[in-house]
């Protein structure tokens, strides 16, 4: 593969790697200090859209290797939607079969695309971001079919995978650390199954344990797809809080009037989480001035559509002749 | 350390895993995600449906004494048996089967404590999609047991008179009337609140992280002394629909031994609905 020319053999030799980084742009006109500089790294430039990519491929890619998956047996997996439509899309183009729960509140457009993906949908009454333990829900209606029918299913299980996390280690980070010639001073980040955060802070904290890793958090009863509040936190099993600094709960409405600016300020088509994540680094860097931050944007603006038309007023009007 | 009052009506997964296939023990699962059982049950369980098969389907009410004969004889259940009852959150509509069962006089129901995450998260504890084999029977109600319902003048009356416990327990949330039914649920009411003079013992305080229910020394501490439940009196259960408040009844009635508790059915959906009925807030 070559990444002078970006051509490739197959989708598989696009994903991300220290070699072939996702893209770190700078915010311009919305960087509140002149003194702090700040990167967003669109993770929506991975070839499945989102940062969901790495945990999935990394996933599968051990399945694969222990021989979990193939002659007929596929996955069953619960997601918001991100992991599921990178894992369909990967799996059908490796020929296993997927089956996505997911819960009923994540966005029609996700829904939709998961099926245009390859993926059979089960939809569940749930909480947005699936949270192992309580009640039953997405993980547990996955784990019944991974346990009824072990033939059929092998469940990745991105809340509890240790691949989730590698995933992080051995790509964002280093990405990250070659891409700011080691200047990294912040991270900013946002946490659903907390892979993203552990990862990339267990690697650049190695490199350098002064890096401050800032958690932004959706307010509880938040409509953030993808996201945990924190008082779910006790649940996530990758969730690890002594790599992180500071954690911020953020209005969750903000996160869709932030990624709205973003498209309109910085041309950055960023999606919610994005949005919620750009506001908690304005604040850090209202508190500490100086630095050198770089926030992981999830995902683009183009599967919200549906929620960006709940949350900002205007956009659901005018849109008939 | 105090003892349940029945213990008997509560088996663990692994009594459960020790007994599949013994004739004379049938497994019943009842969800509130009526998607499942379908997705994977304990080998042999058959799999009501609460809101198709427990309720009548032109009426609000339970079903009948027929239906009931029906429902359990066409799933191979005869009145000898030792019945099963098991299902998700934490055995919600498991219990509502439970009360149903002995409002119809069955003689041995238990539930299996823990419910369906339990079982789901233990290793040696088998699922399958495999429809269970089932040889109807003619089942017969021989007795009905109604006391163990409470109905909308009953209620009406306790909230007035103080004779009885009111124990709602829904979320605080719902209690205080800040939101009507929690966030999913299509089942709600015109008004948020409560019923006067209720208590606020929301279900879940009577059970621990994996889902299996407190030692009765901790649910004496909480019902008795923290939220003053008075064990003189009558009490009556209430919640939205019937399904948490059946969790609270079976608390209360086995595990606590209470001699006069009824489930509210009707609950918050009814009362919440009634023009004119007196509402507490806060
Ligand atoms: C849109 C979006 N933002 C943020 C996240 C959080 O990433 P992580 O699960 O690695 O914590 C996810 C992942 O589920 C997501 O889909």
């Amino acid at each position: 593969m070559n990444h002078q020319t970006r051509v490739y053999q197959d989708v598989f030799e696009m994903l991300p790697s220290e070699e072939n980084p996702s893209p770190m742009v700078r915010i311009n006109k919305m960087n509140p200090s002149p003194e702090f500089e700040l990167y967003a790294k669109l993770e929506w430039l991975n070839p499945f859209g989102s940062v969901k990519d790495r945990a999935a491929w990394a996933m599968l890619r051990e399945l694969e290797e222990k021989g979990e998956v193939g002659n007929g047996r596929g996955l069953v997996e619960p997601t918001s939607g991100n992991t599921g439509i990178s894992l369909a899309a990967m799996a059908k183009a490796r020929g296993y079969h997927m089956r996505a729960v997911v819960p009923n509140k994540i966005p029609l457009e996700k829904k939709v695309l998961l099926k245009i993906a390859g993926a059979e949908l089960d939809v569940v009454n749930d909480a947005l971001c699936p949270a192992p333990g309580l009640g039953d829900g997405s993980i547990n209606i996955a784990k019944s079919h991974a346990k009824a029918q072990a033939k059929k299913y092998a469940m990745p299980n991105q809340y509890e995978n240790e691949q989730n996390v590698l995933a992080h280690v051995r790509t964002t980070g280093p990405e990250i650390w070659r891409q700011t010639e080691g200047k990294v001073t912040h991270l900013f980040v946002s946490l659903g199954t907390c892979g993203t955060v552990s990862g990339t802070s267990r690697f650049l904290k190695g490199k350098n344990p002064d890096i401050k890793v800032v958690a932004v958090q959706p307010t509880e009863g938040h409509d953030v797809p993808g996201l945990r509040n924190v008082s779910q936190l006790g649940v996530s099993r990758l969730f690890d809080s002594s790599l992180v600094d500071d954690i911020l709960e953020v209005e969750f409405k903000l996160a869709y009037t932030r990624a709205l600016e973003l498209c309109q300020g910085e041309g950055l088509l960023a999606g919610p989480s994005s949005g919620l994540i750009y506001e908690g680094a304005r604040e850090i860097i209202l508190r500490d001035k100086k630095g050198f931050g770089v926030m992981i944007f999830p995902d683009n603006i183009f599967k919200y559509t549906s929620n960006m038309m709940k949350h900002i007023p205007g956009l659901a009007t005018g849109n008939e002749a | 350390m105090a003892n349940y009052a029945h213990p008997e009506v509560l088996v663990s997964t692994d009594w459960v895993k020790d007994n599949l296939d013994q004739p004379g023990i049938k497994l019943v699962e009842i969800d509130v995600d009526t998607k499942a059982y379908d997705a994977g049950h304990i080998p042999g369980a058959v799999g009501f449906n609460w809101q198709t098969q427990l309720q009548d389907q032109v009426r609000r009410d339970i079903i009948g004494k027929e239906a009931f004969e029906k429902l359990v004889g066409g799933s191979g259940l005869s009145p000898k048996d030792i019945v099963i009852l098991y299902g998700d959150n934490n055995n919600w509509f498991a219990a509502y089967g439970f009360w149903l069962f002995k409002i119809y006089g069955h003689k041995d129901v238990r539930l299996m404590n823990g419910g369906r995450v339990k079982w789901l998260n233990e290793k040696d504890k088998p699922l399958t999609t495999d429809p269970p084999k089932i040889a109807p029977t003619q089942y017969k109600v021989t007795e009905t047991h109604l006391e163990l319902r409470a109905m909308l003048p009953e209620v009406m009356d306790i909230s007035k008179t103080a004779k009885a416990n009111l124990v709602d327990v829904r979320s605080p949330d719902e209690f205080s009337g800040k939101v009507i039914a929690p966030p999913g649920m299509t089942e709600t009411a015109q008004r948020g609140g409560h019923i006067p003079g209720a208590k606020s013992v929301p279900w879940s305080t009577a059970v621990q992280q994996d889902g299996s229910f407190k030692s009765a020394d901790e649910l004496q501490a909480i019902y008795f002394q923290q939220k003053g439940v008075d064990r003189k009196k009558p009490t009556v259960a209430y919640c939205r629909i019937g399904e948490r408040s059946s969790h609270t009844w079976f608390v209360l009635s086995y595990l606590l031994g209470l001699d006069n508790v009824k489930n509210y059915d009707g609950s918050w959906t009814e009362y919440g609905n009634v023009v004119a009925a007196p509402i507490e807030k806060g």
